[in-house]
């Protein structure tokens, strides 16, 4: 249950670091967003990146916390990836 | 890793070599690779296969009372392995419901343990009477864990160095992709969708770029397991004496050498008593293993081992008991840095210390790793189909890229899956059986090679990847048939193994649909785009 809870956070983390790039910007707003607010939200997605490897290492201990910090991470990753690759599909049908 | 250097190419001779290494060492590995990393990526389920395979079990038990089996498995190793040197026994846990032993023959008593012809006898014994266990003669997860780095059909040894030379390429691969590949931040959440190679190679960057750190991390350390076979030079020279070596034992296994019997027969003390003082330390520590040597003789030794759960480490820690009065020896708990290094490693490769959520975590970026293999096979064709002089008669080489790519990677799900269906079919009482289910895998993987040399490649791409997806739905259906287990039963009574696997079977069966959809969509390109959904397997798994 907690390891969801930490899957949650790194997939809104990467959201947010997403969000946080101009390609992407361009793609779901159709501009850049200002810097302050990219700043936030790149500086947001960071934080969040840290909290989750604070929680898993508070609950599993370094070592098997640090491995399931990078599988969370990798996978959340992923699924913001594939989240981008939907709506993308989604707006712009081939 | 430094990737940071990507905003100024620093010179392009640089980093053309490095795309021709990565490019040529990923070919020539990548078809093993690829078969390497799906049936160790299954692998992460070893129990859990195994425990489908033999569904004539009941299903393991969350805290089975290991003092008592302990005891009753040793009452009956004492009758059918008399006269053995030693004995071995791996102890149930909640993932495994057996007691799983072997015995050196007592004709090969003197010689000396080696990796290669090996004198053993193997058995399982059911934890409730002690007795050998009737169930179906089967390797169950253990082939698919053993094929993934030893292969079969090839001396083990050969095997190893074989699998040991695909990951010293996959190494050689991981490396140079990341110097090849120029922007790994700023284009790290970029998919290009239907630009052809482009797309391919933003998929595949994804892959390789999300599960980077695993992908490092299982290279390397596979490596690191096999390295007294690959690089074993150093031990040689600084270990001359049979005592150094008996000490380098010690810093990395459990297992205890048999000493000289005192030829005075004693029985062995109660192993029950081991067993509570063993988990009196350890907690509950699960997957404990118990090794006797000159069981039966006055010089009786035990060792009663930790397993790899809950510690980031597989480093030996065990007590040594006398086998003939029960006392209390010694205590191994910890090793030397090198040791205890290379242990840690181990432990990360195995994950055999994750609990479930960690487990998928593991199998799930593995699968990613496939997918990054399979992505990189097929956008070698991609690639060179666009610069092909004729694209209706390409050259031999591609030619045989192109069918190797189809047999290793749709192939090889028609193979595994294969394995599964002759578990259920073949006759339970036969002799050999196990043999013959790992006769069975090898069989359809050469008749896909076959059957991909035969059709035109689009064609071959499409039916046996639908080949695949009908045999893996198909699959939880003979199992309701074939056995007193079916899905509904199975969801009923909250049976997680039998439940999860057959619904993980329909996962599968879809994602292989998936594939076939989309290699029959597009018809000029669709040989290469075949796999291209496989981009999706990280995540299309529940």
């Amino acid at each position: 249950m907690s390891t969801l809870l930490v899957m949650l956070l790194c997939v809104m983390a990467f959201a947010g670091l997403a969000l946080a790039t101009s390609r992407q910007q361009r793609e779901l707003f159709g501009r850049a967003l200002s810097p302050a607010a990219t700043c936030g939200l790149r500086a947001s997605g960071w934080l969040g990146l840290l909290i989750a490897l604070g929680l898993l290492v508070a609950g599993r201990g370094w070592a098997a916390g640090l491995v399931c910090y990078s599988g969370c991470t990798s996978l959340a990753a992923a699924l913001v990836y594939l989240g981008l690759i939907i709506q993308a599909r989604r707006t712009t049908p081939h | 890793m430094s990737t940071a250097k990507g905003m100024r190419p620093p010179s392009r001779g640089v980093r053309q070599k490095m795309t021709g290494l990565h490019t040529w060492t990923g070919l020539l590995a990548g078809w093993l690779l690829y078969a390497m990393f799906l049936t160790g990526t299954v692998s992460y389920f070893k129990e859990e296969i195994s425990q489908w395979m033999r569904p004539e079990l009941r299903p393991a038990q969350i805290a089975p009372d290991l003092p008592a089996i302990a005891q009753r498995t040793a009452d009956t190793l004492a009758l059918i392995a008399a006269g053995s040197p030693g004995w071995s026994m791996l102890l149930p846990t909640s993932r495994n419901p057996v007691v799983s032993a072997f015995w050196r023959d007592r004709d090969h008593a003197d010689q000396p343990r080696r990796h290669g012809g090996r004198p053993f006898q193997t058995a399982l014994f059911d934890p409730d009477t002690g007795k050998t266990l009737s169930a179906r003669d089967t390797l169950g997860g253990e082939f698919f864990y053993r094929f993934h780095f030893q292969f079969y059909g090839l001396p083990v040894l050969w095997g190893r160095w074989l699998a040991g030379l695909c990951a010293m390429f996959m190494l050689v691969a991981i490396i140079s992709g990341v110097i090849v590949h120029k922007k790994i931040f700023i284009d790290f959440f970029t998919f290009r969708w239907g630009k052809g190679q482009r797309s391919w190679l933003d998929a595949h960057n994804a892959l390789s770029v999300f599960g980077l750190p695993f992908h490092f991390m299982i290279t390397y350390s596979g490596l690191i397991l096999l390295m007294a076979l690959y690089m074993p030079w150093g031990a040689r020279t600084g270990l001359r004496t049979p005592m150094q070596q008996a000490a380098l034992d010690t810093q990395l296994s459990a297992y205890i050498r048999p000493g000289q019997p005192a030829h005075v027969a004693a029985p062995l003390a109660p192993m029950d008593a081991m067993v509570r003082l063993a988990r009196q330390r350890w907690g509950s520590a699960e997957g404990l293993r118990i090794t006797v040597t000159r069981p039966g003789d006055a010089a009786a030794r035990v060792a009663v081992a930790r397993g790899d759960t809950r510690r980031v480490s597989t480093s030996p820690q065990y007590l040594l008991f006398d086998g003939a009065t029960g006392e209390l020896l010694q205590v191994h708990d910890h090793v030397g840095a090198a040791a205890e290094t290379r242990g840690v490693m181990a432990a990360l490769h195995l994950g055999r210390f994750s609990d479930m959520p960690l487990r998928w975590l593991y199998f799930l970026i593995s699968l990613g790793g496939t997918a990054m293999v399979g992505t990189g096979l097929v956008m070698w064709t991609v690639k060179r189909r666009a610069s092909l002089p004729d694209p209706h008669l390409p050259h031999f080489g591609f030619r045989l890229v192109e069918r190797l790519n189809i047999s290793s990677i749709a192939g090889l799900s028609i193979a595994m899956t294969s394995y599964l269906w002759s578990n259920r079919l073949l006759p339970a009482a036969m002799a050999q059986r196990a043999d013959a289910e790992d006769k069975v895998f090898f069989a359809a993987w050469g008749l896909s090679l076959l059957y991909a040399i035969c059709r035109p490649a689009r064609r071959a791409w499409i039916e046996l990847l639908w080949t695949a997806s009908a045999l893996l739905a198909l699959l939880p259906l003979l199992n309701a048939i074939t056995t007193n287990r079916p899905l509904w039963h199975s969801l009923i009574i909250g049976d997680r193994v039998f439940a999860g696997f057959d619904l993980s079977l329909w996962a599968f069966a879809a994602l292989h649909a998936m594939l076939a959809a989309r290699a029959g969509r597009h018809p000029l390109r669709a040989a290469s785009r075949a796999a291209a959904p496989a981009r999706s397997s990280p995540v299309g798994q529940p």
